[in-house]
């Protein structure tokens, strides 16, 4: 997992993602439609994003603080840990939600 | 190198095909797991390709045939993981439900309006988390897992093939523009030349 800390500017329509791939930030992603959890992260401070983008984004996901930058649009600042793929795939298998495998 | 764990003389509580790519550094379990989300992926895309071939692209006969050429080879591909997740000591859900659930890509639905743009799109991104899928499993296996990467690298080539397939459709469809994918059309439907390389082999 690669350590650092960075700060970038996202757009109204852009996705978190997206953003961080514009600014030289390779974020892992393999289905980019918020299915697979590959580029979960999760936030450490409390913030607005919205998932609707999302194939598969449940409200417990977001009360825990997940999110999928794929296809997150921020909608307010926000602190994000990326690479949380095992983490959030316990949290939805420890809840008994549909969780990808890959 | 690591040494193997020892599997004693008649001991069938370990596999020494598994213990010897364990030794060389495979994380076996997440291999199987991996193995898994992309079996149920190539088994939902065949799936769902039939709804969208079959049923949303009346009048659009060549890409009918493009599709079902992608759609068989798929099938082949969750033909060909199946045996090796097994050998790997790994095994399939026993429920179809939770399987399609565990699948590392998107379910290939029906887009909304169901145009031949947006189904030739959809379908060209559902081939491209395929072949991210398969890098990855590349990646684990290269130089440790010769079988795994083997299977891995013939699903990847046709993989690739098929994303160039649906950007050369949905170039002419969707911007009027010429993108040849360099190939020409298979010999018959499903001809999978990389990963079936037996006909009827089904172990």
């Amino acid at each position: 997992m690669p350590e650092g800390r960075a700060e970038l500017a996202v757009g109204e329509d852009q996705f978190l993602w997206q953003a961080a791939g514009r600014a030289g930030i390779a974020l892992p992603s393999r289905c980019r439609i918020g299915w697979c959890l590959s580029c979960a992260a999760r936030l450490l401070a409390p913030g607005e994003v919205d998932q609707g983008a999302a194939r598969r984004y449940f409200a417990e996901d977001r009360a825990a603080g997940f999110i999928l930058p794929c296809t997150a649009r921020p909608r307010s600042d926000l602190i994000v840990l990326t690479h949380q793929a095992e983490a959030m795939r316990q949290h939805r298998l420890g809840l008994g939600l549909p969780a990808s495998l890959g | 190198m690591a040494e193997a764990k020892k599997i004693g003389y008649g001991d069938l509580s370990g596999r020494v095909g598994v213990e010897e790519i364990r030794a060389r550094g495979v994380d076996v379990d997440k291999l199987i797991r991996k193995l898994i989300a992309n079996a149920a992926a190539e088994f939902s895309s065949t799936y769902y390709y039939y709804t969208i071939l079959r049923m949303h692209l009346a009048g659009y006969e060549d890409y009918k045939e493009i599709c079902e050429d992608a759609r068989l080879e798929d099938r082949a591909h969750w033909e060909l993981i199946v045996p090796r997740i097994y050998e790997l000591g790994g095994e399939l859900p026993n429920d179809l439900p939770t399987f399609h659930n565990q699948a590392g890509c998107a379910p290939a639905k029906l887009p909304d309006p169901p145009t031949a743009v947006n189904i030739l799109t959809l379908l060209l991104e559902s081939e491209r988390c395929a072949i991210r899928s398969w890098g990855e499993i590349c990646d684990l296996t290269v130089g440790k897992d010769p079988r795994t990467y083997d299977m891995a690298a013939r699903i990847l080539n046709e993989e690739i093939e098929h994303e160039a397939w649906f950007i050369e459709l949905l170039a002419h469809e969707r911007d009027g523009k010429s993108i040849p994918s360099g190939h020409f059309r298979r010999g018959e439907p499903g001809e999978a030349p990389y990963s079936k390389n037996r006909r009827f082999y089904n172990p």
